[in-house]
């Protein structure tokens, strides 16, 4: 399979609908080849940037390049991008065959090397033998391949995704995040992803673009969010259980937010930092989450051992992990 | 920006509709109101102010073809609603043969006017017709149907209701299927009876469907002619003219400009009636 | 089935059966009969059956004007409908899928449609204008004109439950406006498209006020314009008058039978939005 690649970078990128600013200036590189993760709560713009890049949606301020050409005001078909859409959105009228060349078809290909394109990626995708079918006759998983199928033809510099996974149940979820990121390994494209799901972004990203209110929040690797969250939202998405978050003064510290993650916390009997009255317990069989009262900064995660198993109202002493705490000023 | 995207809905997409709906309906349908003061031949037109409006609220036959159209329009606006609600009821109650009967009272509706016309003429014809004779089996006898100045109107009204009450059926049968079988199954908890469900549960609940009809058949009743030419032509004499047969006659005599005179106050009139109506039933939906 | 259920049904059969189908049954034998029989109007069963010479001497009448009759209602009818359906269908789209203040203007112009009736006579000048008056394209852009506010809203609410993502999809597989339109959208408008293609036919096929009025004369005469005028001409002649009325009773009752479904899909979509 053909491999091209493109970086895709966005200056100062601005998007308003009539009074509502969406896009409140993003720069972003992507580099070629990179699989790249947009995440962020709901209404935070992750779906309108990708549009932007897709040119579904055009800028209203700003600069879009791909592979180094301006493509702001370019239309999608220009932009050599594809596009994998929540709901599929496969033609309902087509078979599997003609979806998948329908792009091919408009591009007015001979025939011949749209069959030849067709079969390559149905192949790939083991889609070979529903290749007559329509829609409609498949299973979720399958139309989601048709849909990566109908993306791979256009042989794009850039893939772009949204949410793709979100219709799926958790196990279908789970072996289509396999599928992606093996397919990103063999065609080498540029990817952009966007997801809600934090476990989509660590497990898939090579790099993770954390969004808030139409601006970046962080950008970084999976690991450098998780280890240097550099503001209290970027700590609170990723990870779960959630970071705890106290408010400085009540936690006896002079910064303005302290964090510190479930996972981080120890149960200790002797110099506990906190101690609290143990209110639930969820024990997961690897370890076990425990949800303390502490008096003065309110509720706590604890992750502790799976064989922790602290008895309900029971009093339970903390402490942090040298080295783990977050303050954020 | 040099070369903003292009909407992937173009306006030009309208066009062709445009084109024709602006030439052929708007145009007309402004124009008429400057030459509904005008006298006019097709070629010259003299304006002459409001005479034609004079005219046609001043000739008796004029201002009686004004009072036949209401009369027309609410007599069938009401009896399809009435009689629509009762025979879309009985056709969703699971009887015997209910989707034959169901095909049988909607066909008419699909049926040329002209022919349903010429056939009620044969129907109702004062000696020879087969309803007459019918009516002389048990007794009565029965009345010059279509030439009975005092009676043409209702007559054609009568026929009207035959071809057009299906539909007003459809539209109920459909808004009755919308009911969720709850409301009734509540109502028959709480003791009430066929009738009491009738008048407090279906009436209340199709009232879509009964704006719908009241609305449909009422421009439709307004606006009437196929069928009244078909009949009587509106006569005998003028006693069964409406609006639209008198802009007709007044056009094939060459009035042109009091013909459409008469379009304007047909105009009028729908609009008067049909506004405020569409407004009342959409502020007691809101109250509901 | 309750016994109360069929006995309803039986008495609801049989006053149907009266009221709805004795005219139909009368139209038939009517049209069956002999000269001197069918004056008489009785509803009975012909004694003699003129089947076939009654049906040819209605076509040969007036130099076979009823087959000229069918051609032209025929010519209108196509013409009309494939216009609808396809303006239709496009301001439909655009006005399903643009949200802008124009929209509204059209919307109310499309309401406006349904509702007021039409200027006769200043359409009869503008058409006159445009050299169209009498002429089977000026009857086929009437039609379209009048009909195309029921097709709009039709088509309008149908394509709202088409997501938009399908639009987008083609558009980023590189197809223009008019291939998204033609290549995606119009083939999944098929179950409304069927339904205005059977309820228009019929209403343009029975029309009679506007042929009246915009296609006089002997030229370009339509179905029900040859049924109006053989009432005077067939005035001795109940027998034929009667074969010509069963004989434009028969299309739509084909209609029918093959399109039940659409056909009440149609008018109650259209009673329900109009």
């Amino acid at each position: 399979m053909a491999v091209s690649t493109s970086s895709v970078v966005l200056k100062s990128v601005r998007k308003s609908f009539g009074a509502v600013d969406v896009i409140k200036g993003v720069d972003l590189t992507v580099a070629p080849g990179e699989f790249c993760v947009f995440v962020g709560p709901s209404g935070c713009g992750k779906s309108t940037l990708l549009r932007l890049i897709s040119g579904l949606e055009e800028a209203s301020s700003g600069v879009i390049e791909i592979g180094g050409r301006d493509v702001t005001h370019a239309e999608p078909s220009e932009r050599g991008i594809a596009m994998v859409f929540q709901s599929y959105a496969l033609y309902p009228h087509l078979s599997v065959r003609d979806n998948i060349g329908f792009g091919l078809s408009l591009a007015k290909l001979p025939k011949a090397e749209i069959a030849a394109k067709v079969g390559a990626a149905a192949e790939a995708l083991q889609l070979t033998p529903l290749l007559d079918r329509k829609p409609k006759a498949l299973s979720g998983g399958q139309r989601q391949r048709v849909a990566i199928g109908r993306a791979i033809v256009r042989d794009p510099k850039v893939f772009l995704f949204d949410e793709p996974l979100s219709n799926l149940d958790a196990a279908l979820r789970a072996q289509m995040r396999i599928e992606l990121t093996d397919l990103h390994r063999k065609l080498g494209a540029t990817m952009i992803y966007v997801t809600h799901d934090q476990v989509e972004a660590m497990t898939m990203a090579d790099k993770i673009v954390v969004l808030n209110g139409g601006q970046i929040e962080q950008v970084g690797s999976p690991m450098e969010l998780y280890n240097a969250p550099v503001s209290p939202f970027v700590a609170g998405f990723i990870g779960s259980p959630k970071m705890n978050l106290y408010d400085g003064a009540a936690a006896g510290m002079t910064c303005k937010t302290y964090g510190i993650r479930p996972e981080h916390l120890r149960l200790t009997n002797d110099n506990a930092r906190w101690t609290g009255t143990v209110r639930h317990v969820e024990r997961l069989g690897a370890d076990t989450v425990i949800y303390l009262q502490v008096p003065g900064l309110g509720d706590m995660v604890v992750r502790a051992d799976g064989d922790a198993n602290p008895a309900i109202g029971a009093y339970v002493g903390v402490s942090p992990l040298v080295g783990r705490e977050f303050h954020y000023t | 920006m040099a070369s903003r995207q292009k909407s992937p809905y173009p306006y030009w997409f309208v066009l062709p509709a445009a084109v024709v709906f602006v030439t052929l309906f708007l145009v007309p349908t402004f124009a008429s109101f400057w030459f509904s003061m005008t006298r006019w031949d097709l070629f010259e037109a003299h304006f002459i102010g409001w005479d034609n409006y004079h005219q046609f609220f001043k000739e008796p036959f004029l201002v009686q073809g004004l009072v036949n159209t209401l009369i027309y329009a609410v007599l069938t606006s009401a009896s399809k609603s009435v009689l629509g609600l009762l025979l879309a009821v009985l056709l969703t109650s699971g009887i015997l043969w209910q989707g034959f009967l169901r095909s049988v009272v909607f066909f008419p509706v699909l049926v040329s006017t002209i022919g349903i016309g010429i056939t009620f003429q044969a129907l109702m014809h004062p000696t020879k017709g087969v309803i007459n004779i019918a009516l002389a089996y048990v007794g009565i006898d029965g009345p010059s149907w279509l030439s009975d100045p005092g009676l043409a109107l209702y007559s054609v009204a009568f026929i009207d209701l035959w071809k057009g009450v299906g539909l007003a059926t459809l539209i109920y049968i459909a808004g009755l299927a919308a009911i969720a079988p709850d409301y009734y199954e509540a109502a028959r908890i709480d003791g009430a009876t066929r009738v009491q469900q009738f008048w407090r549960v279906t009436v209340p609940l199709v009232r879509p469907a009964t704006v719908t009809v009241i609305t449909l058949s009422l421009i439709g009743g307004l606006r009437s002619f196929d069928i009244i030419w078909a009949t009587t032509r509106g006569g005998p004499g003028f006693s069964s003219d409406v609006l639209a047969s008198v802009i007709y006659k007044q056009y094939q005599a060459g009035f042109y400009g009091l013909a459409t005179a008469g379009n304007v106050i047909l105009f009028m009139l729908i609009a008067i009636i049909i506004l405020p109506l569409t407004w009342w039933f959409n502020r007691r939906e809101v109250d509901l | 089935m309750t016994p109360r259920q069929r006995n309803t049904g039986l008495i609801a059969t049989a006053v149907a059966t009266v009221i709805f189908i004795t005219p139909f049954l009368y139209i038939f034998f009517m049209a069956m009969k002999t000269k001197k029989e069918a004056a008489l109007f009785l509803f009975s069963w012909p004694s003699e059956w003129h089947f076939w010479a009654n049906l040819t001497e209605v076509i040969q009448a007036r130099n076979y004007m009823l087959l000229l009759a069918y051609f032209n209602s025929t010519v209108i009818t196509v013409g009309a409908v494939t216009m609808l359906i396809i303006f239709g269908a496009m301001v439909g789209y655009v006005l399903q899928r643009r949200q802008s203040g124009w929209n509204r203007v059209i919307y109310g112009l499309v309401l406006a449609g349904l509702i007021v009736p039409p200027a006769v006579v200043p359409t009869i000048w503008v058409l006159q204008g445009l050299g169209l008056f009498k002429t089977i394209h000026g009857m086929v852009l009437i039609q379209v004109a009048y009909g195309l506010a029921f097709s709009v809203l039709l088509y309008r609410s149908f394509i709202g439950t088409i997501p938009r993502d399908l639009d987008e999809a083609a558009r980023i597989d590189g197809a223009t406006p008019w291939q998204i339109f033609f290549r995606v959208i119009l083939p999944l408008l098929k179950p409304v498209t069927v339904t205005l293609i059977v309820v228009q036919s019929i209403a343009i096929f029975n029309d009679f006020t506007n042929p009246l009025y915009y296609l006089p004369g002997k030229d370009n005469v339509t179905v029900q314009l040859t049924l109006f005028n053989f009432q005077t001409q067939f005035q001795s002649q109940f027998n034929l008058l009667f074969m010509n009325i069963l004989l434009v009773t028969i299309p739509p009752l084909l209609v029918f039978i093959f399109f039940n479904r659409q056909i009440v899909a149609g008018m109650t979509a259209g009673g329900v939005k109009g």
